[in-house]
């Protein structure tokens, strides 16, 4: 067979010959393949420090959100109580926000009803403070034995661990001095 | 940079579970729901979408004494891993912290990863596309890779709040694992550093009170002498082999071609 190969054939050949070059380059790269790992989640957020409601031992966590969402929820490294550590039940706090279970309306279960149902904020608080005006005026005891005690015992208090020293200080001036509650509690106590 | 490793000391675990929700947490993962099992184990081993369980051990010692052993199970990246060795599509791969990682781009969710993992800890979650189709792909545990490459501990190691998981400079960890064997050999007669070679060694490290065997563990596991040979040998050679036929293939319709126009243009000069 006579081969009179023109400068186009040549050129063609050429090409044809990188290509199968190329198919077979790709066929032995098995060093390319590498960790493959998408943007990092929380790379633009800056994190907000919070306290644990929880338990009462009030840990420090880092709460990374954008605009829409909570992204990711961790132990706070600075916090001198947990260190950066979290439990179980702490490290759930995300979903305190993103739950469909959550509640992010005041809630209204009238006396006698069976259903909760949901009002506004205003109804919410001018139930709550009438409530406690009525009851206190009703029970109010001003002397006991001819000492004055100023006192209802017709109401009670619980805090709870999402508070911290000062606003416990705070709530217990205002229910105990304030209002004369002195059935107050605290939920890491019970 | 120096080589890390996460080490797991199991006698300082207090089954708390931090760890499991962190990497739930961090990976978004949804939750599994399995059958309660009459144990206070939440899943009987790893799974798609659970990439690490603790396991709760209720043992009886040789002299009669009960022990409840703990222990964080998850990948062990394993240095000579049967998955990598498993996968057809090298969609599985080392990455240079050690971990093993999978690639989702390139997983078909054949499975082979799963079949063959040493340790049972792959696992196949199935997703649905926009239109509705199933499709399949490879999950495990990735040691937080994402998080070390911006110089962060895995998230189960950054809650952790005994030191049982502990992400550190191999050396330091390794002569810290035989200080700690050395304290609790007296409790634990049986304890040893669970590190296996018939692998070269894995990257998490355990510290076990027990005999693997007692956790589940193979005593000396290795990989399957005919998945090196699949991986190393047959699946490079397929390949050339693929290369050559190509080449063959191509070659030939080429000549074929050449032979052709040189027979229709007889010289073909005209045009040139």
């Amino acid at each position: 067979m006579e081969m009179n190969v023109t400068r186009r054939q040549f050129l063609k050949l050429s090409g044809a010959v990188a290509a199968t070059l190329a198919i077979v380059e790709l066929g032995f790269d098995d060093k390319t393949a590498k960790a493959k790992s998408g943007e990092f989640k929380i790379a633009k957020l800056k994190p907000t420090p919070t306290i644990c409601p929880y338990c009462s031992v009030g840990c420090g966590i880092l709460v990374y959100a954008n605009e829409n969402d909570v992204v990711y929820t961790e132990g706070d490294p600075d916090h001198p109580i947990n260190e950066g550590t979290l439990c179980s039940k702490g490290t759930t706090v995300r979903q305190v926000y993103t739950s469909e279970k959550r509640i992010t309306k005041p809630m209204y279960r009238a006396p006698g009803s069976s259903k909760w149902e949901e009002v506004d904020w205003e109804f919410a608080f001018d139930k709550v403070v009438k409530n406690i005006k009525e009851t206190r005026d009703k029970s109010f005891i001003h002397q006991e034995g001819g000492v004055t005690v100023n006192r209802t015992d017709a109401i009670a208090y619980l805090g709870g661990a999402a508070l911290d020293n000062e606003e416990c200080h705070l709530n217990h001036k205002l229910f105990r001095a304030g209002l004369g509650l002195s059935y107050i509690e605290h939920q890491a106590r019970i | 940079m120096a080589d890390y490793i996460k080490f797991v000391d199991v006698t300082k675990c207090d089954g708390c579970r931090a760890c499991m929700v962190a990497c739930k947490n961090w990976n978004d993962l949804p939750t599994a729901t399995e059958e309660y099992s009459g144990s206070i184990q939440s899943h009987a081993k790893v799974n798609a979408h659970t990439w690490n369980v603790i396991t709760y051990n209720e043992h009886e010692t040789t002299n009669g004494n009960f022990e409840w052993l703990f222990r964080h199970q998850s990948c062990l990246h394993c240095v000579e891993a049967a998955c990598e060795k498993a996968c057809p599509e090298d969609a599985i791969s080392h990455t240079k912290f050690g971990s093993v990682v999978i690639d989702a781009d390139k997983c078909v969710g054949c499975g082979y990863c799963a079949q063959n993992c040493t340790f049972d800890v792959v696992e196949l979650a199935t997703y649905k596309d926009k239109h509705g189709k199933e499709y399949r792909k490879a999950q495990k545990c990735t040691l937080c890779t994402d998080r070390l490459e911006e110089g962060l501990q895995p998230a189960c190691v950054t809650a952790c709040h005994t030191e049982c998981l502990v992400y550190d400079e191999k050396n330091k960890v390794l002569a810290e694992a035989e200080v700690r064997l050395s304290k609790i050999k007296e409790r634990f007669p049986n304890a040893n550093i669970y590190n296996p070679q018939g692998i070269k060694g894995t990257t998490t490290v355990y510290l076990l009170a027990e005999k693997p065997s007692v956790y589940g563990l193979p005593e000396n596991p290795k990989v399957p002498l005919s998945q090196v040979v699949w991986k190393d040998y047959a699946q490079p050679l397929g390949k050339a082999m693929f290369g050559v036929t190509t080449m063959a293939v191509v070659g030939s319709v080429i000549a074929h071609a050449i032979k052709k126009d040189s027979g229709d243009h007889k010289g073909g000069q005209d045009h040139e």
